[in-house]
């Protein structure tokens, strides 16, 4: 048979005859699972939830800290100040475009910071511009749609509002997540998505801690393609 | 590469070279131990909700094998619905007959990839390098070996059999690199010479973890983030996914996220986890303008139905490597497939036949633990058996074995021959050897050197056991007696 342009029914007649079916079913039902696993959240309460959420997240590499909506805006504004090592004088933040930032006052707040000297609001208008602000930032700042307590991992979607670049770019990740979206195992962001009627974003990433390798003699090493350090500011 | 490499070497050479390699083999040993350990501790934590997680995932990937052609489908649908354009590889071929093309209908000339066992696969880079077409490998370790123009050794942890000063020597030569041997130094110069490559590239390559066929979406499991950059900034993508990569639905997706992680590296979640369902939307402005998947099969479907359907349940974590006594001395290297140890053995010849393969399925003390460590509950060694009883029953084994076996089956079964040779055997042993073994000093004699150029062979007792039953039968009624 000669290369390529193969269509569907190429690829799938070969399984078919080799599972023994005359055709390609038009529905199979999923059977009842006979298995369904315990997890270590079983049982948990809200409140324990997001305990487990802060202290796995200190496990992973991840500085945790709880601030309420009133003072979001000044706790990010205080880890933006507080600077990270080697990254110079210049101090950039690149932030998701969310009216939750803008209600509690974080871009003026950040404007207002005599450390900042460069804030960017992704803005679906300026295009590749977001992506090079990213590329240059030293903070990206993002809300999380959810949390994972199991293993302290946050739900980020892409959207218009909020690119990938902004978690991905930057020296440092500031993920801000609501303790109320906490759920217990990524099992229950599953269901949420899969009972939702609309379509999924282009990517959900799920990020647990900075971007590590430890692939010289095994030595971990931060910092490898993505954020070097990971901030979670958990609000309740 | 194909899937064999190295093959102008026997498999006793590849081994006999990784045996003589100290520096290597300590290497995986630390890898194994390392990710034992924390992988032990994490599994130890969930309690019963282990062998629970291991069950259901066995149930889910067995009910998507029975039912492969529709969930292939139904995962084909999807994501053409999702936006995505669908190729289709029912071999190797196809799959690299597709990708030139969608090279040529963008006119690009520059990808960069993240690690995908598929292209390997299929030797993907040699034939983009062999039309002009500049690819960078973006995996730390990935890179290291195409900068150094090496092999995999271990398949989460690749170049570990470099140290860290022949890395720096790598880069000093070919990229500039002018910092110290320490790893974070070395893994900085990556972050920064890579980053560049990341925004230039008009391509993007990836695998894939695992495939949904309710949604049509591809995902991908990564700590460095490499992963995130390929498919965040080419505008075009594209994912390699196997038809044994496919999970059902969202649910079963996170089971199979329970357990990779934790069965791979001994983490809970790795740093990224990403679930891709199309083109970048609406008024984003990045991520991918058009994605590519190509779906390929290349010998799958053959092990479905077959007496090695239970390894389409693999989920290329790496658990079975980790544990195994084999390969931790002979390496990634000794085996010459991209697919090395215990899954290696099952999967390979599943691929490729029998022909070419040389004694790999021999590899292996049959010992278990994979089997035991396995996320999914694949008999591993079981499987490495088959192979074993398929090649004889093929006659694809040595010539040799069938007197050989014929011979000692007369000699067990015939009495006087055998006594005689019992009889025979201990002084014989002993004018050969010393201090009752067969050491070092008989690797002049052939086919027993096999054996004692690396271990003692103890030398035949003379008195018979059963003659010593007897005695010590005896002994014991007369010591019993004089107790009464």
């Amino acid at each position: 048979m000669a290369l390529g342009n193969k269509k569907l029914e190429d690829l799938l007649n070969p399984i078919s005859e080799q599972l023994g079916h005359a055709n390609v079913a038009d529905n199979v039902e999923m059977p009842e699972w006979e298995f369904k696993a315990k997890r270590v959240t079983d049982g948990l309460s809200a409140a324990e939830l997001v305990d487990l959420f802060e202290s796995e997240a200190g496990k992973i590499r991840v500085t945790a800290k709880r601030c309420t909506k009133d003072t979001l805006a000044q706790t990010i504004a205080e880890i933006v100040g507080a600077g990270v090592p080697d990254s110079g004088d210049a101090c950039s933040v690149v932030c998701a475009d969310e009216e939750a930032f803008a209600e509690i006052g974080l871009y003026d707040a950040l404007r207002a910071s005599d450390k900042v000297t460069d804030l960017h609001v992704w803005d679906e208008q300026a295009g590749q511009a977001n992506v090079d602000k990213a590329y240059v930032a030293t903070y990206g700042i993002t809300y999380a749609s959810a949390g994972i307590a199991e293993s302290a991992t946050i739900v980020q979607p892409t959207s218009a509002k909020c690119g990938r670049a902004i978690s991905l770019l930057p020296l440092v990740h500031i993920a801000v997540v609501n303790a109320r979206t906490i759920v217990p195992t990524m099992l229950e962001i599953m269901q949420a998505y899969a009972a939702s009627d609309e379509k999924l974003p282009s990517q959900v990433c799920f990020i647990s801690g900075p971007s590590a390798t430890a692939d010289i003699e095994l030595v971990r090493v931060e910092g490898v393609h993505g954020p070097m350090y990971v901030n979670y500011v958990i609000v309740e | 590469m194909s899937i064999l490499y190295n093959t102008e070497a026997t498999l006793a050479e590849r081994v006999d070279e990784c045996l003589a390699d100290d520096f290597k083999h300590n290497a995986i040993k630390a890898a194994q131990e390392a990710f034992y350990v924390k992988r032990g501790e994490l599994v130890e934590e969930m309690g019963e909700g282990w062998q629970q997680l291991r069950m259901h995932a066995m149930e889910v990937r067995n009910h998507v094998t029975e039912n492969l052609d529709y969930y292939v489908k139904q995962f084909a649908q999807n994501a053409e619905a999702n936006g995505c354009v669908m190729h289709y590889a029912p071999s190797g071929d196809d799959a690299l007959w597709e990708v030139l093309d969608i090279f040529e209908s963008h006119g690009a000339t520059y990808a960069v990839k993240s690690k995908s066992m598929m292209t390997e696969e299929v030797g993907l880079n040699e034939v983009l390098e062999e039309t002009g077409i500049k690819i960078t490998e973006t995996d730390c370790a990935e890179n290291i070996l195409q900068t150094a123009e090496s092999k995999p050794s271990h398949i989460v942890v690749p170049a570990l059999h470099f140290n860290r000063s022949a890395i720096a020597d790598i880069y000093r030569e070919k990229r500039g690199y002018d910092g110290t041997d320490v790893p974070e130094e070395i893994t900085h110069f990556l972050r920064k010479i890579l980053r560049h490559e990341f925004m230039e590239a008009e391509v993007g390559i990836r695998g894939c973890n695992f495939a949904v066929a309710s949604t049509g979406s591809v995902t991908l499991v990564t700590n460095e983030g490499n992963g995130r950059m390929v498919d965040s900034f080419p505008k075009v993508q594209i994912v390699f996914v196997g038809i044994d990569r496919i999970v059902p639905d969202l649910e079963a997706l996170d089971t199979m996220m329970a357990l990779l992680p934790r069965s791979a590296v001994g983490a809970k979640m790795t740093a990224y986890f990403s679930l891709d369902s199309g083109p970048r939307g609406t008024g984003e402005v990045d991520g991918p303008e058009d994605v590519h998947i190509i779906l390929m099969d290349n010998g799958r479907h053959e092990l479905a139905n077959s007496e090695f359907q239970d390894m389409l349940r693999c989920m290329r974590c790496g658990a079975c490597l980790n544990i195994c006594p084999v390969y931790r001395h002979i390496t990634g290297h000794g085996y010459g497939s991209i697919y090395p140890g215990p899954m290696g053995l099952v999967l390979t010849p599943g691929l490729v036949g029998y022909d070419d393969i040389d004694n790999m399925v021999y590899a292996c003390s049959l010992c278990g633990a994979c089997t035991e460590h396995c996320p999914v509950s694949i008999p591993i060694h079981d499987l490495v058996r088959q192979h074993r009883i398929n090649i004889v029953n093929q006659g694809k084994n040595h010539k040799i074995e069938v007197p050989i076996f014929k011979a000692l089956g007369l000699f067990w079964s015939n009495k006087p021959i055998y006594l005689a040779g019992m009889k025979l055997g201990a002084p014989i042993m002993e004018l050969l050897g010393h201090d009752g073994a067969l050491d070092a000093s008989s690797t002049w004699i052939p086919v027993v050197k096999n054996w004692t150029s690396t271990r003692d062979f103890d030398i035949l007792s003379k008195s018979r056991f059963r003659t010593w039953f007897k005695e010590h039968k005896a002994e014991q009624k007369n010591t019993e007696g004089g107790e009464q």
